[in-house]
Formats: structure tokens, C-alpha cells, sequence
């Protein structure tokens, strides 16, 4: 997978959840479903290498980015994982001017909330993975 | 300017104590909340941060797209010395936990097929799929009291629905928000505000 793509599907996902793993089914919708560049047992394993390391909970995206394109792959992950933060300086300035707007207010809240619901959905196929992976390691 | 001292002369030492603050609070905890809470306590105890300015900074980290302790970070070397700031505690805040991660991935690839290997990565991923629903449980909790409980039902039976029909995320997302909009009530207050 070219770089540039790489780059701009992680940060399709990272720009639209709002939390560190609330990227995680619009990953698996690109890069398992789709495009087919790593399995679920890779991004699997890359939630768990992202939760055994300290700092940021989204930053298994890099994992993401290693297995689907090298060193290249987890620097454009990297490069995907921090654009979204630099939104907060304008936000910072348009949400003290917007936010006290209901259907503002609204919007955000029901795309939070369908995120959680979207991530629910990851745990159930998670759950299944675990299951499965047991059953052949140790069955 | 909430959240820092207004006048403080910004120099390249005290940019490094940032960096290195940053770098400490957020990489030696799981990120999110507990890494903003040994911001605000590093951060204020030099005076560089009020209460006020902290809670407005996860305020709006939590409504910015991405992982929120970055947009936590953005927002706090912001105010303290703009781009700089901004730039430096970004970076210290997410340049370890990478090289980190980028490493065992690479030592993974080489080992992922020995027995006891994978069956360490069987026993994580037990406990990385209890993460992630305390993550999605987090998201949710605020949202499920009082009256704003229907409404985020109603929200998460559509989700349910347009994920059963394979829409893809971003338009699950994009028909929440316009949902959202067109149930809004003028006077109402979201529960999730009052909470954060």
C-alpha cells in the first residue's frame, strides 16, 4: 500500500472518532475489509501491542501502520495519529464561540455516542478473536 | 489567556521543563484522564496551569477528533507558548509511546509464530478487548441518565441497524450527527456537558 494512502485512510479513521480507540472500525473496515493489507488477527495484535505500551490509547495505530507498511507505514501511522490533535487550536477559539448552540451541542454528542456504539461492535468481533485464538493455542 | 500564567517569558529552558513534564505525565500512565490529571497537578503546582484552564482543556480535547490526551497536550503547549509549545509537548507527548510501539510490532513479526508467544498475545487480547469496552463504557456512561438516555438509544439502535446493513463508519457517524441536530432541543442541556 502506498504511504500517502496509508496515511490518509488512518487519518480518515483518527479524524472521525473521538477517542483513542474509536478508530478502531473504520481501520478494520479499511484495512481488513477493504484494501486487505493486514488480517484481524494483525489488528488484533496491534491493539495489544498499543495497550501494553504506555502514553497515548490511540497511538496502536502505529502497530497498525508497521504491519501494513513497514517503518514508512508506522511513521505516516504516527504522522495520522497527531494531525488530529492540531484541530484543537482552532477549535479552541470557534468552540467558545459556537458550543452554547444546542444543535451544535447535539451533533457532537450523537456522533460521540454512535462512536461508543461503533466500538461496542469492535469488542463483540475482539471477543470472538480471543475466543478463537484461545481454542487454537491452547486447545 | 486561561490556563497559564499570561506573562510568563517563554524561553527555550522552560520549553525543555514543558517537553519533559509532558513527556514524564503521559508516558508513564495508559494516557487519557490519568495522564491529564498528573498534568494539571505537575503543571499547576509550578503555577503554569489553573484549574479552570485545565478543565477547559479536556473539555475541548474531549470534542476534538483523535486521542484525546494529544489534543489535552496541543491545547496546553498552546496557550503556554503557541506553535512552539504546541509542537513540543505534541511531540513529547506521542514521539515515545510510537517508537515504542513501532518496536515490539517489529520484534513481534520475527516472533509471533512460537507457541508461547502466542499464547502471552491469546491472554492480552483478553484483556485489550476489556480495554476497549471500558473505552466504548466511558464514551457511553454520560449519556445514559435522565432523559438523554432515550435519545442515545435511539442513536445506538440506528448505529446497530446501519452496522448490520454494512454502511461504513463515517456515514454511521455522519447520519448520528445529523440525527443529533434534528432531534436538538433549543433549551436542552446535553447530560454529557454537565458532566465533563
Amino acid at each position: 500500500m502506498m504511504i500517502f494512502t496509508l496515511y490518509f485512510l488512518l487519518l480518515k479513521a483518527t479524524v472521525t472518532s473521538f477517542a483513542g480507540m474509536g478508530s478502531l472500525p473504520q481501520i478494520r473496515q479499511d484495512f481488513v475489509v477493504t484494501h486487505g493489507v493486514i488480517t484481524d488477527e494483525q489488528l488484533s495484535q496491534a491493539v495489544v501491542i498499543g495497550r501494553s505500551a504506555p502514553g497515548p490509547v490511540g497511538a496502536y495505530v502505529v502497530a497498525v501502520g508497521y504491519f501494513a507498511g513497514g517503518w514508512l507505514g508506522a511513521f505516516a501511522a504516527w504522522l495520522a495519529m497527531i494531525t488530529p490533535a492540531l484541530l484543537v487550536i482552532p477549535l479552541l477559539t470557534l468552540l467558545r464561540r459556537f458550543l452554547h448552540l444546542p444543535r451544535v451541542k447535539a451533533a457532537v454528542d450523537a456522533v460521540v455516542i454512535a462512536s461508543a456504539v461503533l466500538l461496542l461492535t469492535s469488542v463483540f468481533r475482539m471477543a470472538m478473536d480471543s475466543v478463537e485464538m484461545i481454542r487454537r493455542v491452547f486447545g | 489567556m486561561p490556563g497559564t500564567t499570561k506573562d510568563m517569558q517563554v524561553d527555550k529552558a522552560t520549553l525543555r521543563t514543558l517537553g519533559w513534564l509532558v513527556f514524564y505525565d503521559v508516558n508513564r500512565t495508559l494516557g487519557g484522564l490519568a495522564s491529564m490529571e498528573l498534568l494539571r497537578r505537575s503543571l499547576g503546582a509550578r503555577g503554569w496551569m489553573t484549574d479552570e484552564g485545565h478543565a477547559l482543556f479536556v473539555a475541548i480535547s474531549r470534542l476534538t477528533p483523535g486521542t484525546n490526551i494529544l489534543a489535552y497536550c496541543v491545547a496546553l503547549g498552546w496557550q503556554f507558548a503557541h506553535w512552539r509549545g504546541a509542537l513540543v509537548s505534541l511531540a513529547a507527548a506521542s514521539i515515545p509511546a510510537s517508537t515504542l510501539i513501532a518496536l515490539l510490532s517489529a520484534t513481534l513479526t520475527h516472533i509471533d509464530q512460537l507457541p508461547v508467544v502466542r499464547a502471552i498475545i491469546a491472554i492480552a487480547l483478553i484483556v485489550a478487548t476489556l480495554l476497549v469496552l471500558a473505552t466504548a463504557w466511558n464514551l457511553l456512561r454520560p449519556y445514559i441518565k435522565g432523559t438523554n438516555a432515550v435519545r442515545a438509544g435511539i442513536i445506538a439502535a440506528i448505529v446497530i441497524v446501519l452496522v448490520l446493513m454494512k454502511v461504513t463508519p463515517v456515514r454511521i457517524l455522519l447520519v448520528a450527527a445529523a440525527f443529533g441536530v434534528a432531534m436538538a432541543s433549543p433549551a436542552a442541556p446535553s447530560v454529557a456537558e454537565v458532566d465533563r
